[in-house]
């Protein structure tokens, strides 16, 4: 049986713009979140934003910053991150079965605004040519695969909020079927726009903000949670065919041992206990694990009314009574909620979670909420724990989960 | 401001180009120019010229041709 090691990592995000110093902070409690600068801001009911702050013309050329989307930008940085991390050298004829698995929520969003802005406020009667390549889905991975001359499958999915955690589950059983021996899996997202924030405003789901502390207003599975913070990021990992790894001497940061990919099929946004439920059953029997082997998990945890109460409820029905033993946290509460990246950063911080014995804290937890009674490590993280086997969910609008689970080498 | 200068102003400034690779006889190939640079380029002229480039202009090979078919244009379309 192939089994699929982790043996590169990359994170490009609002708490850290590298995977251990965003680990770092995290641990620290230390939040990502702040109000927009932008000018669009003054026309914005909810005006925070979990945003990267990096001035992309230090890593990237005139003309490269024409032609990537910002949403490529981070997703270039994060990879190369992995890429380095991993300290491979590939033949040419191994470049040839190494793929790239991305997931992206609106990919070009940022490009989309632009364009529209052209044309609606400007009047253009026409514009650049490289719209399509900056604005489509995949550019992200084609230009991944480009830099790094990977000739297997290139492919993008989106599916919401789990895109990412779906990319990495498909790159995991794809290599673990004999299918590829390397591929470079993550996802990136980059929609912090005025009409995206418009949009995500009409839904309610957003976080109120925290007069006192803007950057603690996203407070998952407290009583007065009241939504999250649309974020901005790129995670990528670096997959790879478990003995390759081994015999090349490769740090491993750890395996995946477990997926679960199911659709709710009810609701466009609401989420399913049942949908979560199956995912998370599917991980564990894939991984060949009991109810009693998870030792963290990282939540989807949004910090919605709903959202935690349901995954409150998912994880209790599967663990039973183990779930008060397990400790849970939602990061989101300070890298904000990424979208299209957050399956992959959340993987990321997961996988460090084993590697750094340290489990990092919900933070904002304040007020306990009756219907969300597990053990969300509130505020402070927890180190020197033996993290063996950790879990992460992704929850999606449109109904599909995913769930992942890695163990340790 | 010569055609040409103007010419290497606006690769300067909307492509990022290094001034000193810009000789007339340096083929935009050379320049690192692929076809979709190629295309937004011709939009730049279009508006810093206030002229229409037809599709055949699109065989420009150096600098030199661009700016030989730019004066062409000029005369042929803002001539009354």
């Amino acid at each position: 049986m192939r089994k699929v090691a982790v043996t590169g990592i990359g994170i490009v995000s609002p708490v850290g713009n590298t995977a251990s110093e965003a680990f770092d902070n995290l641990m620290e409690g230390k939040s990502g979140v702040g109000r927009i600068t932008a000018d669009f801001a003054k026309q914005l009911s909810t005006t925070l934003a979990a945003e990267v702050s990096l001035n992309m013309s230090d890593h990237f050329s005139l003309k490269q910053l024409r032609h990537f989307d910002r949403t490529t930008q981070l997703a270039l940085l994060a990879s190369e991150q992995a890429w380095g991390d991993s300290g491979i050298t590939l033949s040419d004829e191994e470049r040839e079965s190494s793929g790239v698995y991305i997931g992206t929520g609106l990919g070009g969003a940022v490009s989309i605004e632009e364009v529209s802005y052209q044309l609606f406020k400007k009047e253009a009667l026409r514009i650049s040519p490289l719209s399509v390549t900056k604005i489509m889905c995949n550019a992200s991975a084609s230009h991944i695969s480009m830099r790094y001359g990977l000739r297997g499958p290139c492919l993008t999915f989106s599916t919401a909020c789990s895109s990412s955690a779906i990319a990495i589950g498909e790159a995991y059983r794809l290599i673990k079927a004999g299918l590829a021996d390397v591929i470079v899996a993550g996802g990136t997202e980059s929609l912090i726009t005025y009409a995206s924030m418009k949009a995500w405003e009409s839904l309610g789901v957003l976080a109120l903000e925290d007069e006192d502390a803007p950057a603690a207003s996203c407070k998952p599975f407290s009583k007065d949670r009241t939504g999250f913070v649309l974020g901005e990021s790129s995670a990528m990992v670096f997959l790879e065919e478990m003995e390759k790894a081994k015999k090349r001497g490769a740090t491993i940061y750890g395996e995946v041992v477990g997926y679960g990919s199911t659709a709710d099929a009810c609701h466009i946004t609401g989420p399913s206990l049942d949908g979560q439920v199956r995912a998370i059953r599917q991980a564990l029997a894939e991984a060949s694990l009991g109810t009693d082997a998870i030792d963290y998990i990282n939540a989807h945890g949004t910090a919605t009314s709903v959202n935690d109460v349901i995954e409150t409820q998912a994880i209790k029905t599967t663990f039973g009574g183990l779930a008060y033993s397990i400790p849970i946290s939602s990061t989101k509460s300070m890298h904000g909620h990424l979208m299209g990246a957050a399956g992959a950063v959340e993987f990321v911080i997961t996988l460090l979670s084993i590697r750094n014995k340290a489990i990092p804290p919900t933070a904002h937890l304040k007020i306990p909420d009756p219907e969300c009674d597990l053990d969300y490590v509130p505020n402070i993280g927890r180190t020197g724990l033996n993290v063996r086997t950790a879990m992460t969910n992704s929850f999606a609008f449109g109904g599909t989960n995913a769930v992942l689970i890695v163990r340790k080498v | 401001m010569t055609t040409y200068e103007k010419i290497k102003k606006l690769f300067v400034d909307s492509l990022g180009l290094n001034e000193e690779a810009l000789k007339p006889e340096a083929t935009l190939d050379s320049l690192g120019l692929d076809s979709l640079d190629r295309i937004e380029f011709m939009f730049v002229l279009e508006d810093e010229f206030k002229i229409k480039i037809p599709d055949r202009e699109v065989k420009i090979t150096t600098i030199q041709d661009m700016v030989d078919a730019i004066d062409r244009l000029i005369v042929e379309q803002h001539a009354v």
